[in-house]
């Protein structure tokens, strides 16, 4: 039986690296819940973002943070060249599927073409620093991570809830035809909307340049992880997503501190599992 | 030899060649990748039966094709299993959690698509995990150099071509046969509205179950195959996120709603991974394949398929269909009302969480008889329609029909044992016109059949050889003459064309047949909701709300269309709000309120009674 | 920007062909140039999708094999001709293929793929047309059943048992001699097959195994496992990884505040760890590094050279050549030797030669007479000191004035 420090310890982990995970699943959550519209490039997005900053951080100096002041407000950009194509072609929700899985593909090449195959690593002090509590440790940047993705969550989910602008998306997202009797216009609302949701997939690009893996493939190893976050922490609901990805991380973190580490897919898939057919109101 | 018998045998011979492609002993390599594109054709074709026809949206194919894998390979490795002997079992394990899954997840009472995609995207995981760990594979993959091949061809590429091709033309068969059968049939309209699916009596659970478990099957198989022709198999690369994702990026590229769409799609796109694999411009080219598929999607949203039969119908609009069916003529004859109950409720009570929407409803309602009901909002008399069409399941009490108790029926054998609605807002099947939405509530109106049974599919898939039954369409009597026939198993596609076509004469909607619901107005997507309720030839009629929106002479319309539905037979309840309908067309009148009866009787002497008139404007203005 | 940098860095890989051209047709080594028709030798490499990482230095190796083979005397005296295709990561893909090359394109010889899975598929199609075939990169010798199927990689039959008995005998000459072992490893095959080698010699030696531990490939999170390192606090913690997997644990056991007294790591990304501040005195396999005494070599210093430049070129990370590249040389100069020492093109009589006689390679004499066709184990241990991979092990084969280092 493991003991209770270790328990601790890989549920902090969990939970913190679970950040990520509910990070890459807010913008994902947005531009799926209230455009319909699923953006697999998110993910070749936040990986363009992850090797600018690693490519600005190594071969130029500049901090990470100040990448990203330059690479967010790009990546916003591009969020919105994106939806000027969807809004052109009237695009539904399974093409915007297939044709963003075609787009990150693209993506894919050019960054192979730019960085090569081989894995890269960015080489920070940032990655390693830890605060000691009792017995455990938290490590400062998982931390952070999780810090940014509850502000933005918590104020992406105000900004929707309480304002005039969030409410007109979210009726917008039941009916289209609703938003005009709003008053508001849903079409400047929902670019706006797309470029933040690829701001986020920026943001969380910033911190997987610090913390994982870089290779041109590693775009498509979180997608299933992270789609599942998405539709258990309700379309649309940046909050959900984060709470739901904190979830996932720590039941995966649980598991590997309990069993083979080999089965904890099993064990996170499973919770994912038992809550759709257990089917919560929330859901 | 007509056009049909051309094409019935250009497929035939087609197929032989193709057969026998390897005994011209080509260079193995065009074997080897006219197998892939046949492994593609199957898996994107199998997709398409439940995700495709019934928009069922799946992630998880590769579940089911890994399972294949596995089960060959685990079969031939490590219980000496011949090669062929594994492919049954590789088709039925799918297939079986195929059925278990579903068994589990139709069940949902708020199954969204995505929340399906989620879930069979999960179960890929949680079986790739298990295989990893397990001695199924372990970890170390498995190595099948050692499974001997039979010799089914000269060479052994050939041999796994011919299985490939096999494989292809079966899945392509049975696609083709779904289609053209009762279940296509279902599986299309569960993909547009699955409740009302349900009303219109198709065993929607069962169908489901059905195209899941042949999807599977047909995707297990193709991974036995697989397996062969890999021959090292790993859970990595049998597992792969990337295969669900071509079979639907394929499948909907060609067109998933056709039977051959998918087929088309991953021909195309497996030649268009092949062009670019020169070690020069491997990643070019696959930038290449990006941008031709994203504009493939841009230009053709709803497939290659749909958009040549667009095209096609296009030009054939260049000669005006023939003007068909008229207004049948009214019955004069008004049958007296039995004074046998046909429907028959007894304390019906309906809660939802806290909310009683009907607290113990008793209401008999006599054979031939019109029953308004009417009562102010919220007083529960959609959810009694919707209660007795088997919408909603009691939550205490009883509903019988003709004395049998259907309280706690699923919709679709409540609809089969004659009951038929309609619906307040129009509900039309979106995607099927006219005729097809006609054809698909006569063909599972009062009638069970196997899901196989030829039917009126073939009306649906060939819109254009309709001209051969005009002849029947403009016989009026055609459809009331079936009415009064006993229950008939096995009516061909023509007969129940027919009948459809005279239901759409009847509701006055001749000449919009081959229209979408889309190009309706609202008054005729009202009248087409009765022609589908009334093409399902009901004993008992629920009519919600058909009147509401209508003009008057809309109105007067309706009324006199109703008084001919009774006229042959069918007994009405009907829920209304405009009075001057209660009033013209009730034989007798029920008064809801707060989901009790509340009055009881003839129309004029109801509608005068105080009380009545109390809950409808108030306490006070009664008082 | 992005654009300009990559239209920058086109005119440069542009330039970088052209030279490579203007070096094979320059008469830098006086032998009579190949002529004739070109043998052509066919392969593929996982150029795009997830087995990408590695292959574009073993294309890289090719391209110098093909420019020195050509700069003697060719293959018989018939310049030799590459054609490369891409597998895209796909053992099927691979298998389709092979039955390009040698049906349709009809090569006269082949080259293996790159790891186990596509080998394996070219493996099949190579045994039914009878073909030599030479691969480096296949950890698990026993599935290579193909009696004309080489190793150019000198892993010998029984690395699983050979090997880790390298590492203990490094092991047992520490100050302290590790006592225990944590055994963690990716569930890659060829990664787990070595794993569950080092267990059982580990046992059979008597050094404890108090946990072992196997992730997915790919694990994404080392927190929690990390912690169980930590508890289980061994002597020596063994790891078979594979890319940067080796780096996230560290990182993660540093979180901890957790320094592994001593770790060894299977097949890392060599230049990401290296350069890690978690990487140091890291322990790794390897078969040959650039530094003596394998600089003296036939050729060694040339091609590491020129392999350096095209790296930077290609804008690879880690420039310097190293083992998984080398692969890549000896493949091409085991079929140089077999073709020119047998004197034909054909498949049966390579076979022949290559089973009765010994190559000198970039890895040293190599035989092929032994267990599925494999000769010596020579897998060697390297350690990062002063942020460099050194061979600290076998002591005779170590870096001049380098010792394996003890923490």
């Amino acid at each position: 039986m493991p003991s209770a420090t270790l328990l601790g310890q890989a549920l902090i982990s969990g939970v913190l690296a679970g950040g990520l995970y509910g990070l890459l699943a807010m913008g994902l959550s947005l531009s799926w819940g209230l455009l319909r519209l699923v953006n697999l490039s998110h993910f070749a997005l936040a990986f363009l973002a992850a090797y600018l900053v690693y490519e600005l951080g190594t071969n130029y100096h500049v901090e990470p943070w100040w990448s990203a002041a330059l690479i967010v407000p790009a990546m916003f950009a591009i969020g919105v060249a994106q939806h000027w194509l969807f809004d052109k072609f009237k695009v539904n929700e399974l093409a915007s599927l297939l044709i963003t899985f075609s787009f990150a593909i693209i993506l894919e090449v050019g960054i192979q073409l730019y960085w090569t195959a081989d894995f890269r690593r960015y080489e920070t002090e940032y990655a390693t620093r830890s605060l000691k509590a009792g017995p455990f440790y938290i490590p400062i940047l998982d931390l952070t991570l999780c810090l940014v993705a509850g502000a933005l969550a918590w104020g992406t989910w105000l900004w929707l809830r309480c304002t005039y602008v969030g409410k007109a998306l979210r009726a917008a997202a039941e009916d289209p035809g609703i938003a005009a009797a709003y008053g508001v216009d849903h079409k400047k609302l929902a670019y706006l909307l797309s470029g933040i949701g690829a701001a986020y997939a920026g943001i969380a690009g910033t911190f997987i340049a610090l913390i994982a893996t870089l290779a041109p493939a590693q775009i498509w190893a979180y997608l299933g992880v992270v789609f599942a976050v998405v539709i258990i922490g309700r379309l649309g609901n940046p909050l959900g997503a984060l709470l739901a990805g904190l979830l996932i991380g720590a039941s995966e973190s649980i598991a590997m501190a309990v069993l083979a580490p080999a089965w904890a897919p099993v064990v996170s898939f499973s919770v994912l599992i038992a809550i759709l057919l257990w089917d919560p109101e929330w859901l | 030899m007509n056009a049909n018998g051309l094409s019935r045998l250009g497929a035939v011979v087609a197929i032989g060649v193709l057969g026998f492609l390897p005994m011209a002993r080509l260079p193995a390599f065009y074997d080897s990748f006219l197998y892939l594109v046949f492994f593609w054709v199957s898996l994107s074709t199998s997709w398409a039966l439940l995700s495709g026809f019934a928009g069922y949206f799946s992630l998880g194919h590769a579940a089911f094709f890994g399972v294949g894998v596995y089960v060959t390979a685990d079969l031939t490795t490590k219980f000496g299993w011949p090669f062929l002997a594994t492919l049954p079992v590789a088709a039925a394990l799918p297939a079986l959690l195929a059925l278990g899954v579903g068994a589990i997840v139709f069940r949902l009472r708020r199954l969204r698509g995505e929340l399906f995609a989620l879930l069979t995207l999960s179960v890929t995981f949680v079986i790739a995990t298990i295989i990893l760990n397990t001695p199924i594979d372990g970890g170390g993959g498995i190595f099948m150099s050692a499974v001997p091949l039979p010799n089914l061809m000269p060479t052994p590429t050939g041999t796994i071509y011919l299985l490939g091709f096999i494989l292809c033309v079966a899945s392509l068969g049975i696609a083709w046969k779904v289609v053209h059968s009762r279940l296509g049939m279902g599986l299309f309209a569960i993909h547009d509205d699955e409740d009302v699916a349900e009303a219109k009596g198709v065993p929607t659970l069962r169908y489901k179950l059905i195209a899941f478990a042949l999807s599977a099957a047909i995707a297990g198989a193709v991974g036995g195959v697989h397996a062969m022709y890999v021959g090292f198999i790993t859970v990595s690369g049998t597992f792969e996120l990337t295969v669900p994702l071509y079979v639907v990026l394929m499948s909907v590229l060609g067109g998933a709603r056709s039977w051959f769409g998918p087929a088309i799609g991953a021909a195309a796109i497996t030649a268009l991974l092949y062009a670019f694999i020169s070690g020069g411009e491997a990643m070019v080219g696959r930038a290449i394949v990006g941008v031709i598929l994203i504009a493939a999607i841009l230009w053709l949203p709803d497939g290659f398929v749909p958009a040549v039969k667009q095209w096609l119908a296009k030009r054939r609009r260049a000669t005006p269909p023939p003007a068909i069916a008229e207004v049948a003529p009214v019955m004069p004859a008004i049958k007296p009302v039995s004074d046998k109950v046909l429907l028959e409720v007894r304390g019906a009570t309906k809660r939802f969480g806290g909310l009683q929407a009907l607290g113990g409803v008793d209401l008999d309602v006599r054979e031939g008889e019109i029953l308004g009901l009417v009562g102010p909002n919220g007083s529960g008399k959609t959810t009694l329609i919707n209660v007795v069409s088997g919408f909603y399941p009691l939550t205490s009490g009883s509903v019988k029909v003709d004395g049998i108790e259907i309280g706690n029926l699923p919709a679709h054998q409540i609809a089969r044992r004659g009951v038929a609605r309609t619906y307040q807002i129009p509900r039309p099947f979106v995607n099927m016109t006219v005729l097809e939405n006609v054809v698909l509530a006569a063909t599972f109106g009062m009638e069970h059949s196997s899901p196989f049974k030829w039917g009126g599919g073939s009306v649906i898939r060939d819109g254009g050889v309709m001209s051969d039954t005009f002849d029947a369409a403009h016989d009026p009597s055609v459809g009331v003459r079936r009415r009064h026939l006993p229950r008939r198993r096995g009516r061909s596609a023509s007969e129940i064309r027919d009948e459809a076509l005279h239901w759409i004469g009847f509701t006055g909607l001749a000449g919009k047949e081959e229209a979408l619901p889309a190009a309706l107005n609202l008054h005729e997507r009202k009248f087409l909701e009765l022609a589908r309720a009334l093409a399902a030839k009901p004993r008992l009629l629920l009519l919600d709300e058909v009147l509401s929106g209508l003009n008057p002479a809309e109105v007067d319309n309706a009324i006199r269309l109703v008084r001919a539905i009774r006229a042959q037979g069918a007994t009405i309840v009907f829920v209304e709000h405009l009075m001057r309908a209660v009033v013209e067309l009730s034989d007798r009148v029920a008064v809801l309120n707060e989901g009790k009866l509340f009055a009881l009787g003839a129309p004029r002497e109801v509608m005068r009674d105080p009380r009545v008139v109390s809950i409808y404007l108030g306490k006070a203005y009664a008082a | 920007m992005v654009d300009r940098v990559g239209a920058w860095r086109r005119r440069r890989v542009l330039a970088g062909m052209m030279g490579g051209a203007a070096t094979l047709a320059a008469p830098g080594l006086l032998r009579a140039a190949p002529s004739g028709k070109p043998v052509r030798v066919g392969g593929t490499l996982s150029l795009t999708g997830f087995l990408a990482q590695t292959a574009m230095l073993h294309k890289i190796a090719s391209e110098i094999m093909i420019e020195e083979i050509n700069g003697r005397n060719g293959l018989l005296g018939r310049p030799v001709e590459y054609v490369l295709l891409d597998d895209q990561s796909k053992p099927e893909v691979a298998r389709s293929l092979y039955e390009k090359l040698i049906t349709v394109d009809k090569v006269d010889l082949i080259q293996g793929p790159y790891a186990t899975a596509p080998i394996l598929a070219a493996m099949g199609v190579a045994q039914r047309y009878g073909k030599v075939m030479i691969q480096s990169s296949m950890g698990i010798p026993k599935l290579q059943t193909y009696d004309r199927a080489f190793p150019a990689t000198p892993f010998g039959s029984e690395p699983d048992v050979t090997y880790p008995n390298v590492i203990l005998d490094a092991m047992a000459t520490f100050p302290a001699p590790p006592k225990s072992m944590v055994i963690l490893t990716s569930k890659f095959p060829s990664a787990q097959f070595m794993a569950l080698g080092m267990k059982a010699q580990a046992e059979k030696r008597g050094v404890k195994v108090p946990l072992y531990l196997e992730y997915e490939s790919g694990n994404r999170d080392f927190g929690a496992i990390a912690a169980r390192i930590k508890e289980a606090n061994a002597d020596f913690l063994w790891v078979g990884s594979l890319g940067l997997e080796s780096n996230l644990l560290l990182e993660a056991l540093r979180k901890l505040d957790y320094k592994p007294k001593n770790h060894f790591h299977l097949y890392p990304a060599p230049g990401p760890l290296a350069v890690s501040a978690d990487g140091d005195k890291a322990l790794c396999s390897t078969f040959i590094e650039p530094d003596e005494p394998f600089m003296s070599r036939p050729g060694m210093k040339r091609i590491a050279a020129e392999y350096k430049e095209k790296a930077a070129k290609a804008n690879l990370p880690y420039p310097t050549i190293d083992a998984q590249a080398c692969g890549m040389v000896a493949e091409w100069q085991i079929l140089e030797a077999a073709v020119n020492g047998a004197g034909s093109l054909e498949d049966e009589k390579i076979a022949a030669w290559l089973r009765k006689n010994r190559v000198d390679t970039i890895y040293g004499k190599a035989r092929f007479d032994g267990p599925y066709n494999h000769g010596d184990a020579a897998q060697l241990i390297k350690q990062v000191q002063n942020k460099e991979w050194k061979v600290v092990w076998p002591k005779e084969l170590a870096a001049p004035g380098v010792k394996l280092i003890a923490s």
